[in-house]
């Protein structure tokens, strides 16, 4: 019951997602960054 | 009674879901300014042409590079089973293209090597996108989408002067 | 909470068995091309020696493809909701006949569509994308596959409302719910296709008309063809929500945000399906953008999902003496090949979705459209979490339907570890020598414009793709030998049905009502496609004559 779940803290849960969320940061973040490199794709 | 019919969530789990909504609209905002502000565009509608007859008059009747202006170009690109006409082009360093792309039989893929000009190639549509060449070198352009036996070797090659 | 203890009948047992045995003898074929491929882009091309039996790679890339893609997944799913749905209301099927006729429209289909593929006669890729015309027979098989699967989530449907007429105010089992609603969606999602067929490929092909609008047949293609991955995807997401727990030892962590994320896929699997069209030239770049803010809508569902999947299992590793922060991952039952495979796939879920963002982040396409990082990226998604989870499930599925023991649990985890090895192997290039521009969907070797800087990846490419194949027919094998043995061993096997750590009584009753989510869904739909439907459609021009092109 609920009681059960406030003792237990998904700590570990937190810390695995925070890693994802960094990883996930950073590859996507460096497939960001190629595509501004290349410039523009509309001559405005 | 409406504690017990209220949604149980678990406050670990309410700062995962504001974590990953704050993720998702900084990269909403990312994707917006890119696109946006900095003018990385993905196509849109250009115009329509009959696949059937498109390769027989008009601009795709003579493929090729036309220069507008001093450092301004329009490239129109046939795509074929399998091949793109022109197979070469070449433009100086700065050169701002705008790449009018086609195709008169099935769809093809054109993805400029090195540049972020990437597009679907549709029959009856033309795919639409300008980029600028501020970097010397030879630019394969590839075909990104099976358009049957040959599609392997369905390629050509933009130099770009200093 | 009751204890559920309902035994599927044996008849019933038979009909899901059926559809792992036409699942599985898919998967036996068209995994068979996995390797070639991936061989081929490391140099040795074995094709030139098939030629009297398979004419080309894109033959071979074709039949990978649909049988992997499509039947292996549709009959997997369809068998394991049917008992999903059956346990879950501890009920058999309201209308078993329509069941039955669903499934055996299905298994028609697939040999209509079977025989123009392995004629060469459709190798079209499993997109078909017009104007590359295939045997009619095809796009009829396809057809009667999508509409087979209909008629089973029919049968699905009237059984649940039949439990829901007979139990007021009781809140529906999370498995039948989940069930139901994935094929909910899947009738939704498959509009698109069967209109494309229906209207466009079928007549054409068969002559009727003379050509076909080749923009708008990819309108509705992807129309389905997002969708189509959550279709593959929420049944490995109920397997986590609803099995995986009980097979930890534990309970499911939060009733409520699962049968939430279920409601959300409903509401937002099908109005995203221009992020596959992003550089299409017949799709307005505004509409491009709507889609792509409804495809990070629809990330944030499988974030919870890994929140509740990740702490119930967090819970249950420290139940069983895990301590510390990431002590609980060992004490899990890694010796479960079936708890196993699904948490490999699960690990390897977490990249599918990185790479699948970048996918989805519209102007972030042209980096990655048509590359290499996109089958990357899928092997990721429908080739691990999903087939490594439908993996998982068959450990403990086939043994229940045939009451024979797994005949060896050591060669499951061969067949999850090889899988998941040569998947990192695999994957990995593929993404790599996709951002440097490699193109998807050819034979690299064929290729007059290849880099020397790509060829370190395509060996990779190679190497992983061979070890897939050895953990896959390890996998096969099992379960054909399981399957085949002499019931010398009787298993004593049960349905590892999870109970949540809540009694779902007290899941909201929002959360329990079809209307409200239903009317969202249809509004949603009409707001995110209908203009651009109405626009495309009445601006239809079936020009492209089109022809077989290999």
């Amino acid at each position: 019951m609920s009681e059960n779940n406030q003792e237990f803290k998904p700590k570990g849960t937190m810390a695995i997602l925070l890693i994802f969320v960094l990883t996930l940061i950073l590859l996507w973040g460096s497939v960001f960054l190629i595509l501004l490199s290349r410039g523009m794709t509309v001559g405005v | 009674m409406t504690s017990k019919s209220s949604m149980h969530i678990d406050p670990y789990e309410r700062n995962w879901i504001i974590i990953s909504i704050v993720l998702l609209v900084s990269f909403a905002v990312a994707i917006s300014v890119a696109g946006f502000a900095f003018g990385i565009q993905v196509p849109s509608p250009e115009q329509r042409v009959d696949p059937r007859t498109v390769a027989d008059s008009g601009p795709w009747a003579d493929p090729g590079l036309r220069e507008l202006s001093p450092g301004k170009y329009e490239a129109y690109i046939l795509a074929q089973t399998w091949s793109f006409l022109p197979r070469e082009m070449t433009v100086p360093i700065g050169a701002e293209v705008t790449f009018y792309i086609t195709s008169k039989d099935v769809q093809h893929g054109f993805k400029l090597q090195e540049t972020n000009l990437n597009v679907q190639v549709v029959p009856g549509q033309v795919s639409k996108l300008t980029v600028t060449f501020d970097r010397p070198g030879d630019y394969d352009y590839i075909c990104t989408e099976y358009c049957g036996s040959g599609h392997a070797a369905m390629f050509g090659t933009l130099h770009v002067e200093p | 909470m009751s204890t559920n203890t309902y035994e599927l009948s044996a008849a019933e047992k038979k009909f899901v068995g059926w559809h792992v045995f036409f699942a599985v003898a898919a998967l036996s074929v068209g995994a068979l091309f996995g390797p070639l491929q991936a061989l081929e882009h490391s140099g040795l091309d074995l094709y030139p020696y098939l030629k009297p039996v398979f004419k080309s790679y894109y033959q071979g890339l074709t039949l990978h493809g649909v049988l992997n893609a499509l039947v292996w997944t549709t009959f997997f799913i369809t068998g394991f909701l049917t008992l999903a749905v059956s346990k879950g209301l501890e009920r058999p099927m309201k209308y078993p006949k329509l069941n039955a006729v669903g499934f055996w429209t299905m298994v028609v289909g697939l040999v209509t569509a079977a025989i123009p593929l392995l004629l060469d006669e459709a190798s079209v890729l499993y997109t078909f994308y017009p104007p590359m015309k295939a045997n009619w027979a095809f796009y009829l098989g396809l057809t009667l596959v999508v509409v087979g699967s209909w008629i089973e989530g029919y049968g699905m449907y009237y059984t649940f409302a039949a439990w829901r007429k007979e139990n007021p105010g009781v809140r529906s089992p999370l498995a039948a719910l989940g069930s139901v609603i994935t094929m909910v969606m899947w009738q939704i999602a498959t509009l698109g296709v069967a209109v494309e067929i229906l209207t466009m490929l079928l007549p054409w092909s068969l002559g009727l008309i003379e050509g076909t609008d080749p923009q708008l047949a990819r309108t509705y293609f992807w129309f389905t063809g997002h969708p189509l991955v959550y279709f593959w995807l929420l049944p490995a997401y109920l397997s986590w929500y609803s099995f995986l727990p009980k097979q930890v030892g534990g309970k499911l962590f939060s009733d409520s945000l699962a049968r939430f994320a279920f409601w959300l896929f409903l509401l937002l699997s099908v109005p995203l399906g221009f992020h596959h069209q992003y550089v299409d030239p017949g799709v307005p770049a505004g509409w491009k953008f709507l889609h792509a803010i409804l495809t990070y809508s629809v990330f944030l569902p499988s974030m919870m999902t890994a929140f509740t999947v990740v702490a119930t299992l967090e819970k249950a590793g420290r139940a069983r003496g895990g301590k510390g922060l990431f002590g609980w991952l060992r004490t899990l039952p890694w010796n479960n090949p079936s708890v196993t495979a699904q948490l490999l796939g699960g690990i390897l879920f977490f990249f599918g979705g990185i790479g699948g963002l970048a996918n989805a982040s519209y102007n972030v396409n042209l980096v990655l459209h048509n590359t290499a990082w996109v089958p990357g990226h899928f092997h990721l998604t429908v080739a691990s979490a999903v087939t490594m989870s439908f993996m998982g499930i068959t450990y403990w599925l086939v043994p229940y339907v045939t009451g024979k023991k797994l005949i060896s649990d050591k060669a499951a985890h061969w067949a999850n570890w090889l899988w998941f090895t040569g998947m990192v192997i695999f994957s990995n290039a593929m993404h790599v020598v996709g951002l440097l521009g490699a193109p998807r969907r050819t034979p690299l070797g064929l290729a007059p414009y290849i880099p020397e800087e790509w060829s370190g990846h395509l060996l990779r490419v190679g190497i992983g793709g061979t070890i897939m194949f050895f953990g896959i027919y390890t996998y096969i094998i099992l379960l054909a030998r399981t399957a085949w043995s002499k019931k010398a061993e009787a298993a004593d096997v049960e349905i590892p049905l999870a109970q949540a750590e809540q009694d779902p009584q007290n899941t909201p009753e929002w959360l329990d009502k079809w209307v409200p989510w239903l009317v969202g869904t249809v509004v949603l739909l009409i707001v995110a496609y209908g203009p651009q439907l109405i626009d495309q459609i009445s601006n239809i021009s079936l020009n492209a004559p089109g022809g077989r092109v290999w």
